[in-house]
């Protein structure tokens, strides 16, 4: 099999400004990441897993160095193409969810497919609901809905555009550890099912383990990458096992 | 097509959390469509009801009047045409009555009337309604007149009494009730009498009378209105100097009030339009504050792919949804008010009731409304651009630039929107221009005087003013408090209405005292020459101070340096007031010295007014110097009866004209309208004005030809209008007052949440309901407080501006305006904020704080 990064960072950093002063939160970080690769980041709070999230899925844009996703530089594009990219090959689940309060479930499902124009928004979110075991439950308001079947909204709302990339920050964070292990497991079965390229920031190690490759962050710099032994990064191109 | 239909679900789905934004959104909206809808419609029902009757108002098709007898050549030019004449001539008399017979006259039986000579034949169109209702123009002998309501109350006269009308006697045949072409709101000098042709013959109202208006009605059967405009052109052309003839056809009846209607339209239209701008102020602050909200929402809409331009249409068109709900409230209270001024007043409205139902004005303030709700949004709404994706991530995350072209665009489609919405209510760009120009000039000073309020409020030294007004002052100075938002829509509100109080006040009272001391109370007007000595008598007897007369050659002013006024006349056509001053009858008189109230401000070298000159000169009037377009050295050639006189200008006057002393444009060199045919104007100052009573009846017995003129009743007559028409505009004014409530409102319940968890904290931590309620209650009052000083304080230069530049009258500062606008603001943004939050005041402070 060819080698096929999906997403590609080279000496990326990020400052913000903090008063007077900036605040280093990532500094000369090289990652690569291979299509249908699944990747844990690590570290403890305020390690700027996050923010690395942030940047690599083009939310946001590093101060230095360059971030390249499904073969687009990030930093040529505006917020527009960037928005755009999203929409095509991007999805994400979050610690708090992040539904939208006033829509119910199938509505959070549904709009973003509305909204970006997808022919049969309906039937695929009603699809995505059913492969998350929530096609019951669709009238319900994110309110009216426990912590874990919020999650899975989210789940289904991530997966239903069919994304090449899913990025999940923290995404069992909140929730207590059996309801925790179910969503990861949904989320590691969504994606064998869809074959997507899945970026996991975890301060877990227990779920981190689940990933065939995980990314050790420590103080805004890798600290660790069990990929990097076989696979230097960025580096030339090898077969994937 | 989807994607549309995905847009508005998203919209409808967006609105469902919306019922307290929807209240204020309506609240905010409806007040100010409410108003653009209701002064639309109100005076679109006047005018289209004064279009049915138009006929009826001109009581003829075509109507040609002038200031002198109508020339004999008009018979010639109707000679193949078919048609009715009815001839009319109105002048004004005095009328006594001589069935009562006081000794001494205090209470008056003597007034000034507004005699209306007719024909059988008048009306040609409408009716003349009069009290026996059996009674016509056809009973109109040569001894007997109708009357006016206004003359029997006034007189205490009634059907069957006498008068004495210009020496002879006449006995009353019937009331009047309604007459076709007289509108009831016009200015009159007085009750009107009806007359015969035959009935004025055998008064002494004949020559030498010099305030007559010749007109003559045409009936014309079968005759369109391209026809009429046809024939209208021929006698422009066949009749010699048409200038100095007025032509009214049916399809323009009273164009002058029309004009009038035009103007009230436009001027209480940008009343009404800016309360409207108020109502998009507040719409605007909720759009912020319900963005501010929703960044979460933003950034995850981001995040799913959505362009801001998108989430911006989304929420645009939420806006629009909410905005459809005020205006369509709004529009129907506007529509409410034709129906209801029906009522009120009734004698503003002629014609059928359809006129009362205006949809055109509904769609115009619908529209309006929607169009302000939708532009006012888009400032609040580039908030959507800032939102940053990697927010669902960082609370922090640093916002993004917003583009140029929004950045700008968006403040400057909506100046250009209060520009676009102003030409639509004011009906010029001047108009427009000066109306948008000045608003922002104001809400520039309101907006940094709120600021600076706010900005002090948090500076306060603390532990002086007791904790209850120190939270108050710490909470004006909040971040994202929305106060200077509706600080700056209160203050525009408090500043409409101070100001208009101000000026109706001062306005009244200058009109009510504008007599100066010496200035004259009476004016008798038509004393022949060999009256005069008489007449002198007559007022010396009479106890009469300050008596001044002149004598007035009446002429017509034919050439300007040699260019005929017909061809002047004609290039002006359009300008009705150079065309008026052209065409004029022109007065004229002959001093050696100016009175006291002239100054000669060119000309007249060695402070001599007249020259040894051989040419005969003439002194101007400085404005109507400018209006004839002549100056120092121009030539006036001047038909004075049939005599050519020419004049040349020596000089230009400023005339005080609030001295109400006798004055003219024409002032001309003695020696030179001696021998020309003239009469005599006399003023003259009586006390008491009772006085005036008795003077009028013995002038009108003595001298049946002149006519007096009391100075009071008149000035009167002019206040009350003011007074009327200021008392709308005050109302008016108020609605952007409740505008200005509503916002403060609003912006209080659009923080509702935090409201309600600073008074569930307050509550936990020992204050009682009634301490939150007088925190809160200080808090609101202290920003209206703010609003109202700063409002009155504009209103108070606002004012003292409008009465000193534009009407240049000397206007007192009346400083109280500011604490007493003040304070009444604060009093009403208490009671409104306080009622915004009652719900926070009420919930227990355990739901709130268990969100």
């Amino acid at each position: 099999m060819t080698h096929n990064p999906q997403i590609e960072c080279i000496g990326v950093g990020k400052t913000l400004p903090s008063g007077a002063r900036t605040l280093t939160i990532l500094e000369g970080v090289d990652l690569s990441i291979d299509a249908g690769e699944l990747v844990a980041i690590l570290g403890p709070s305020g390690s700027g897993k996050s923010t690395l999230l942030g940047l690599l899925a083009g939310l946001d844009r590093p101060t230095t160095g360059s971030v390249r996703l499904a073969g687009n530089a990030l930093e040529e594009l505006g917020e527009d193409e960037l928005a755009l990219l999203r929409r095509a090959r991007v999805g994400f689940v979050f610690q708090s969810f992040q539904l939208l309060a006033n829509l119910t479930a199938r509505e959070n499902v549904l709009v973003p497919l509305e909204l970006t124009g997808v022919e049969d928004a309906a039937a695929r979110a009603d699809a995505a609901l059913d492969e998350v075991g929530l096609a019951e439950r669709g009238h319900h308001y994110p309110s009216q809905l426990s912590g874990g079947e919020q999650q899975r909204v989210a789940l289904a709302r991530a997966f239903a555009p069919r994304p090449a990339v899913l990025f999940a920050d923290e995404p069992t964070g909140n929730l207590d550890s059996d309801t925790g292990t179910r969503i990861l497991e949904l989320i590691l079965d969504l994606r064998e099912r869809h074959g997507t390229t899945l970026v996991l920031v975890t301060h877990d190690r227990e779920i981190a383990a689940r990933a065939e490759r995980q990314v050790h962050l420590f103080g805004g710099r890798i600290e660790r990458d069990t990929g990097t032994a076989a696979k230097p990064a960025p580096g030339p191109a090898r077969d994937r096992a | 097509m989807s994607r549309w239909r995905a847009i508005l679900a998203s919209v409808l789905r967006e609105s469902r959390a919306a019922r307290g934004r929807l209240v204020f959104f309506t609240a905010c909206l409806a007040i100010g469509v409410a108003a653009v809808v209701g002064i639309s419609a109100l005076v679109a029902a006047v005018d289209g009801g004064m279009r049915e009757q138009s006929r009826d108002l001109l009581a003829a098709d075509l109507r040609i009047s002038a200031r002198r007898p109508l020339p004999d050549a008009l018979q010639t030019s109707f000679a193949a045409v078919p048609h009715v004449r009815a001839d009319v001539r109105e002048l004004a008399a005095m009328a006594r009555a001589t069935s009562r017979s006081d000794a001494e006259d205090t209470s008056g039986t003597t007034r000034l009337v507004e005699l209306k000579v007719v024909e059988p034949t008048y009306p040609l169109y409408g009716e003349l309604v009069l009290a026996p209702a059996q009674c016509t123009t056809a009973d109109l002998a040569e001894g007997t007149v109708f009357v006016g309501p206004e003359l029997v109350a006034g007189l205490g006269v009634h059907v069957g009494d006498e008068l004495d009308i210009g020496g002879a006697h006449f006995r009353i045949a019937a009331e009047i009730v309604d007459e076709p072409d007289r509108l009831d709101f016009a200015l009159t000098l007085g009750p009107r009498v009806f007359m015969s042709f035959e009935g004025l013959a055998r008064t002494e109202l004949g020559a030498g009378h010099n305030r007559v208006r010749y007109r003559a009605g045409y009936r014309l059967p079968g005759m369109g209105r391209g026809e009429l405009t046809a024939l209208v052109e021929r006698l422009r052309t066949e009749l010699q100097d048409p200038s100095y003839l007025q032509f009214r056809t049916r399809d323009n009846a009273q164009p002058s009030v029309r004009r009038a209607l035009g103007r009230v339209e436009n001027y209480l239209g940008l009343v009404a339009l800016l309360s409207l701008l108020l109502g998009g102020i507040g719409v605007s602050q909720i759009v912020r504050a319900w963005l501010s909200g929703r960044t979460q929402s933003v950034a995850v809409l981001r995040c799913l792919g959505l362009r801001a331009r998108q989430i911006a249409g989304m929420y645009l068109g939420h806006v629009a949804l909410l905005a459809v709900a005020g205006c369509v409230v709004g529009g129907a209270l506007g529509a409410a008010l034709p129906p209801l001024v029906r009522v009120l007043a009734p004698e503003l409205f002629q014609g059928s009731e359809a006129h009362l139902w205006q949809p055109l004005a509904i769609v115009r303030g619908v529209g309006l409304g929607l169009f302000v709700a939708t532009v006012f949004s888009l400032p609040p709404l580039t908030a959507v651009w800032r939102v940053s994706p990697a927010a669902v991530l960082r609370a922090e995350a640093v916002p993004l630039p917003v583009p140029l072209v929004v950045r700008v665009g968006a403040p400057l489609v909506l100046v250009l929107s209060v520009l676009l919405s102003a030409r639509v209510q004011g009906g010029t760009w001047w108009t427009a221009a000066s109306f948008s120009g000045g608003l922002l000039l104001l809400v520039a000073l309101l907006y940094a005087g709120a600021r600076g309020a706010t900005a002090l409020s948090g500076r306060l030294p603390r532990g002086r003013f007791g904790p209850y007004v120190e939270h108050g002052l710490a909470a004006l100075a909040r971040p994202g408090a929305g106060t200077t938002g509706a600080i700056v829509a209160l203050g525009l509100g408090v500043m409409v209405v101070v100001a208009m109080i101000l000026i109706e006040g001062q306005l009244d009272e200058a009109l009510r005292t504008a007599l100066p001391e010496e200035a004259p109370s009476v004016f008798i007007v038509d004393v022949q020459p060999d009256q005069w000595d008489g007449v002198r008598g007559t007022l010396d007897t009479r106890g009469a101070e300050a008596i001044d007369s002149v004598p007035v050659v009446m002429a017509r002013l034919r050439a300007i340096d040699g260019r005929a006024v017909s061809e002047l006349a004609t290039e002006a056509r359009a300008d009705r007031r150079a065309t008026w001053v052209y065409t004029r009858e022109q007065r004229l008189t002959w001093l050696t010295e100016l009175p006291a109230d002239n100054e000669v401000t060119a000309g007249a070298p060695d402070g001599e007014l007249w020259s040894l000159s051989g040419t005969d000169e003439v002194s101007l009037e400085v404005d109507f110097a400018d209006d004839l377009g002549v100056g120092l050295g121009s030539r006036l050639r001047f038909d004075v009866q049939g005599v050519p006189i020419e004049l040349t200008v020596t000089s230009l006057r400023e005339v005080d004209w609030q001295s109400f002393g006798i004055n003219f444009f024409l002032v001309v060199e003695p020696g030179v309208l001696e021998e020309a045919p003239h009469f005599r104007i006399a003023a003259a100052r009586l006390e008491p004005p009772a006085a005036e009573f008795a003077l009028q009846s013995e002038l009108a017995s003595a001298y049946p030809n002149v006519t007096m003129l009391r100075v009071r009743p008149i000035l009167e007559k002019i206040a009350n209008a003011m007074t009327r028409i200021a008392a709308f505009v005050r109302a008016l004014g108020g609605f952007t007052i409740a505008a200005g409530l509503v916002i403060l409102a609003g912006a209080v319940a659009t923080t509702a949440t935090s409201r309600a968890r600073e008074a569930a904290l307050l509550k936990s931590l020992g204050v009682t309901r009634a301490g939150v309620t007088c925190l809160f209650a200080i808090e609101y009052a202290l920003g209206g407080l703010v609003a109202g000083a700063i409002g009155a304080t504009g209103a108070l230069v606002l004012a003292w501006a409008f009465l000193e530049y534009l009407l240049e009258l000397d206007a007192d500062v009346r400083l109280a305006a500011v604490p007493l606008g003040a304070l009444a603001a604060a009093v009403l943004a208490s009671a409104s904020g306080l009622s915004a939050s009652l719900r926070a005041l009420r919930a227990r402070p355990m739901e709130t704080l268990r969100g």
